[in-house]
């Protein structure tokens, strides 16, 4: 032993020197610590299903390109998402309990871009020559998400859309400020390189029938989302030339003009396209635009409830009314003012929403509170509804297509639905989420998986959390072109962070529920019973537990700042079992 | 368990990247703060050291024959002399021309009590001997006993709690003013709950020819009565609440403290330990015990300036903060 000599030791010689790693104090546990990833807020809260403190983590090492595959696994359009989507993520973020959520939306953004820019691709298995077909009518974000993941799982998708160019509302309705068409271009090229084929100007019910595609293909996904205009009118009337706020949006995004310069506009919706077209109308040289909604204004305290709030995303009603937009929260048109086919005024009635007996929300006019506003143009923007033309034999829920979570039909095995068109959207994340479940689901038919996959686990909570060990940081924000600017071009109005913003915003990240390899069990373990390893172990952390030397004390669990460590039972030995 | 893992786990212990003074298999209790103490204070010292260490719980725990967990040199000779052992050393070094530093251990009944004498020897004869009183407030090896660091009003198994006494009658001896009056060139407080505080003191120490005296806060789960897995958050309430002032004296002066981010009231503290169970009640006893706690906090924190002034740049290493990588440093 270390050419040690026992002999010269005059007294005590039967004591061989050792060392305490010849007694595992580990025999003394009776709660022992293991790691336990579980879901961060920010992932639980995402409707497309991404997960930030992935992502982020990623980043913070380093490895933007591994960020942004961390992402595309689940989101074939973080460009997008990252700039249009309303970000609930950011809503369930723990850093919120503790100064301002992270600027997940921005992180996305930045890494989507550098994606396009740098022509990242996924890695994808090849299409065998057999690979099942599946149709996909729509391609929208849910029918472009079901399209990515059937092709990342070797099945052949092909996306079938009425319009001669994919991406839906993304193509044809999000005005061009709040999502250049080239980030839009950027994410499909990618998707068409991997194989997915599209073909446009194939209408359902026109070019495309049901039964053949269910013939002709393994399975068949409709991804039409909602086109159709609820029909309007004020008690029967509306005018002679009236026209349909999506529509008139489509027209200006399509040839750049809106037939509404110098008019007094009145919008009435409280939803995304109601606010989209107010918004087009300052930019088209209105002289006023009233937007007139039953609801509440987003966050108001007059709002009844949740769902009493407009619908559309509060950072575009925000952005409207800094625009110079009239909002006219819990009112309606009670009557429109016509003189000859022409709009000569429309009268406005306040309204009191409320909830029955039953616990639905009901809304009356006030008798009374009527007042008439001047007006040119009243636009409709009270919501789309499915087109039913080609699927009017499919079974409804409301005006949608009925289906399952994982959109499944009730009585179609093989036909699938997903995005708005089910009723589960909304949002284009909420639609790419959609997408991937369905995707899910044809995948599980075709028996190339065993099973759909479960319910997201709880989320760490802030109270799991150990924010002693963390420090204030501000938000990293950049700010938002000046509206006057901003109304006169068509350029994007919010810019996105630089990367030594993006260094300082993802290094704000608690990584709620995962190792943020913060040495603390290292450094704190009184029985040096955690060892660090050089590469990221099973769990992806880089730190083992040595049970021969744990004695349970719990002090690494109760000083990780993310909750990733957690007591557990010790198991106990099988009877006569060696230790 | 299979036999790979177990050598693995051996190689890679091994190969950690940091130098450790001890090893693993120690018999101290579940959640010791004084052995996550000592692992820290050898950690920063580093292999050019020789340890004297004085009776109690570390030399016990440490040592238990045949078995040693010292990876450094290592002597014990007494309960009241590891001063004077050290100071031996040092003198026998230094006549042969060995650089090798010493440091001295004990806990606080082997510094604040019977060793002392030597302590205050060494000091004032001005040996290179880095002092480290691992402070658990009570003589824990032989089953938590009071000492003149336990602190007033808690209960020991020699200040119970009772009908006549609410626990120890007495003050917490005020040792570091004494060892100030010393004017040695270096002397500091410490606690478990802040490691990169420790390193970096006992970097400062090391660092330093002559007497140098370091007392580190070190919760004890047996004797304070506390779950093992609080250690931490003990030793940080008693920093906070002001009862633990975390300190620096160069020549007797202050120069630096560890600043309290956010007061709490000294109840924060004595609520996670059940030698300070008697004082949590509504009886003027337990209340007028309590405002006397608090009152000696304040005045710690008045003595010392304890409290963040606004606009104070905090020091990342001493408030533990962390990121991905480690510490913030
Ligand atoms: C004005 C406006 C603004 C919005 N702003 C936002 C926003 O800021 N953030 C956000 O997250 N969401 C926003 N949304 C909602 C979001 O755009 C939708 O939730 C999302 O696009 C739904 O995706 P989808 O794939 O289900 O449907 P769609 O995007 O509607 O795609 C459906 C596709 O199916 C095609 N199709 C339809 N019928 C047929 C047929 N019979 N045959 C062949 N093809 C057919 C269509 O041409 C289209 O390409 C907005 C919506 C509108 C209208
Ligand atoms: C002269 C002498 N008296 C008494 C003892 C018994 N004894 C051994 S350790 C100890 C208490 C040690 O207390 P402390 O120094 O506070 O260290 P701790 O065990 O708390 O770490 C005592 C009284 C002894 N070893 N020698
Ligand atoms: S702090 Fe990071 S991991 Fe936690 S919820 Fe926010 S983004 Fe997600
Ligand atoms: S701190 Fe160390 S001894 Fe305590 S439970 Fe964790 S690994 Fe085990
Ligand atoms: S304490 Fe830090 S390093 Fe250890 S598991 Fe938790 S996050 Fe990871
Ligand atoms: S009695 Fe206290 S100081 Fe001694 S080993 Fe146990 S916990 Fe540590």
């Amino acid at each position: 032993m270390n050419g040690y000599d026992p002999a010269s030791l005059a007294r005590a010689a039967a004591a061989l020197p050792g060392s305490s790693l010849d007694y595992e104090v580990g025999s003394w546990r009776e709660l022992r610590p293991v790691h336990d990833h579980r879901p961060a807020p920010c992932h639980i809260h995402c409707p497309a299903g991404e997960d930030a403190q992935a992502y982020i983590q990623k980043v913070q090492e380093g490895d933007l390109e591994g960020a942004w595959a961390t992402i595309a696994a689940f989101n074939p359009l973080p460009a997008v998402t990252g700039r249009i989507c309303p970000h609930p993520c950011e809503e369930g973020c723990n850093r919120g309990r503790f100064d301002e959520p992270l600027n997940i939306h921005a992180i996305e953004r930045f890494l989507g871009d550098m994606a396009n820019a740098r022509g990242w691709r996924l890695e994808m298995p090849p299409l065998a020559e057999e690979a099942p077909e599946v149709a996909i009518v729509g391609a929208g974000p849910a029918g472009l998400a079901a399209a990515w993941h059937l092709r990342r799982a070797g099945v052949k998708p092909v996306l079938f859309d009425r319009y001669p160019l994919a991406g839906g509302l993304l193509r044809t309705a999000i005005p061009l400020y709040r999502l250049p068409r080239q980030v839009l271009d950027g994410e499909l090229e990618r998707l068409f390189d991997a194989g997915i084929t599209f073909r446009g100007q194939m209408k359902l019910g026109r070019d495309l029938f049901l039964n053949e595609l269910e013939q002709e293909y393994a399975a068949v996904v409709l991804a039409v989302g909602l086109q159709k205009p609820r029909p309007w009118s004020v008690d029967g009337a509306a005018p002679g030339d009236l026209r349909y706020g999506l529509a008139l949006l489509e027209e200006w995004i399509d040839v750049g003009a809106a037939p509404l310069e110098g008019k007094i506009v009145v919008v009435h919706g409280g939803g995304n396209t109601a606010v989209d077209v107010a918004r087009m109308a300052i930019r088209a040289g209105a002289r006023e635009v009233h937007l007139v909604t039953t609801r509440a204004l987003p966050g108001a305290a007059d709002a009844i409830g949740p769902e009493d709030h407009m619908q559309a995303f509060p950072r575009e009603v925000q952005q409207a009314i800094e625009e110079g937009v009239v909002v006219h929260p819990h009112t309606t048109p009670a009557r429109l003012i016509i003189r000859g086919a022409r709009l000569k005024a429309v009268e406005l009635a306040a309204i009191r929403a409320f909830k029955d007996e039953r616990g639905r929300t009901k809304r009356v006019t006030f008798e009374g509170t009527e007042r008439v506003i001047e007006a040119d143009v009243v636009i409709p923007a009270t919501g789309e509804i499915v087109d039913h033309e080609g699927i009017e034999m499919l079974p409804r829920w409301r005006d949608y297509l009925a289906s399952d979570r994982f959109g499944r039909i009730e009585g179609r095995p093989g036909l699938f639905t997903a995005g708005d068109a089910s009723g589960r959207g909304g949002s284009v994340s909420a639609a790419v989420g959609d997408g991937r479940r369905a995707a899910m689901a044809v995948l599980l038919h075709l028996h190339r998986i065993a099973a759909l996959p479960e319910e997201d686990a709880e989320a760490v909570s802030v109270e799991a959390l150990q924010l002693y060990y963390f420090d204030h940081a501000p938000r990293q924000e950049p700010p938002l072109r000046p509206v006057a600017e901003r109304i006169r071009d068509e350029k994007e109005i919010e810019p996105g962070l630089d990367a030594a913003a993006l260094e300082r915003e993802v290094q704000r990240c608690f990584s709620c529920g995962n190792c943020l390899a913060c040495d603390n069990c290292w450094n704190l373990c009184p029985d040096f019973a955690v060892l660090k390893t050089e590469e990221p172990t099973e769990d992806g952390s880089c730190y083992v537990f040595d049970y021969d030397f744990c004695k349970g004390c719990g002090l690494c669990a109760a000083e990780c700042p993310t909750a990733f460590i957690r007591m557990v039972d010790e198991p106990t030995p099988a009877f006569g079992g060696a230790g | 368990m299979s036999k790979t893992t177990v050598l693995d786990l051996r190689e890679l212990r091994r190969r950690q990247p940091r130098f450790t003074g001890m090893d693993p298999g120690h018999r101290a209790c579940q959640g010791c703060g004084q052995s996550l103490a000592a692992h820290i204070v050898t950690e920063a010292a580093g292999p050019d050291v020789i340890v004297a260490n004085a009776t109690g719980c570390l030399e016990v725990f440490s040592t238990p024959w045949p078995q040693t967990a010292w990876r450094v040199p290592w002597i014990h000779s007494l309960f009241e002399n590891a001063a004077a052992l050290a100071a031996g050393i040092e003198t026998a070094l230094k006549q042969q021309g060995r650089p090798t530093k010493m440091l001295a251990f004990a806990g606080d009944g082997g510094t604040f009590d019977i060793g002392f004498q030597t302590l205050s020897g060494m000091i004032e004869r001005g040996h290179n001997v880095l002092y480290v009183c691992f402070d658990n407030e009570a003589y824990m090896n032989t089953g938590v006993q009071r000492s003149s660091s336990t602190p007033h009003a808690a209960a020991t198994t020699t200040s119970p709690a009772g009908r006549m006494r609410p626990g120890k009658r007495h003050l917490k001896k005020d040792l570091l003013a004494i060892i100030a009056a010393h004017h040695l060139p270096y002397a500091a407080t410490a606690t478990v709950a802040y490691p990169g505080d420790i390193k970096a003191k006992v970097r400062r120490a090391m660092a330093i020819e002559g007497p140098t005296f370091l007392m580190i806060h070190a919760p004890c789960p047996l004797g304070w009565v506390h779950a093992p897995e609080l250690t931490i958050k003990v030793a940080r309430a008693g920093v906070e609440t002001g009862l633990t002032p975390i300190v620096e004296l160069e020549r007797g002066k202050l120069v630096s403290v560890l600043p309290i981010r956010e007061k709490r009231p000294v109840t924060d503290y004595l609520r996670l330990q059940g030698r300070f169970r008697h004082l949590l009640g509504d009886d003027p006893v337990a209340v007028q015990e309590r405002e006397h706690l608090q009152a000696l906090a304040d005045h710690n924190i008045e003595t010392y300036g304890l409290l963040a002034r606004e606009g104070d740049v905090r020091d990342s290493v001493t408030a533990a903060l962390v990121r991905r990588g480690g510490a913030i440093r």
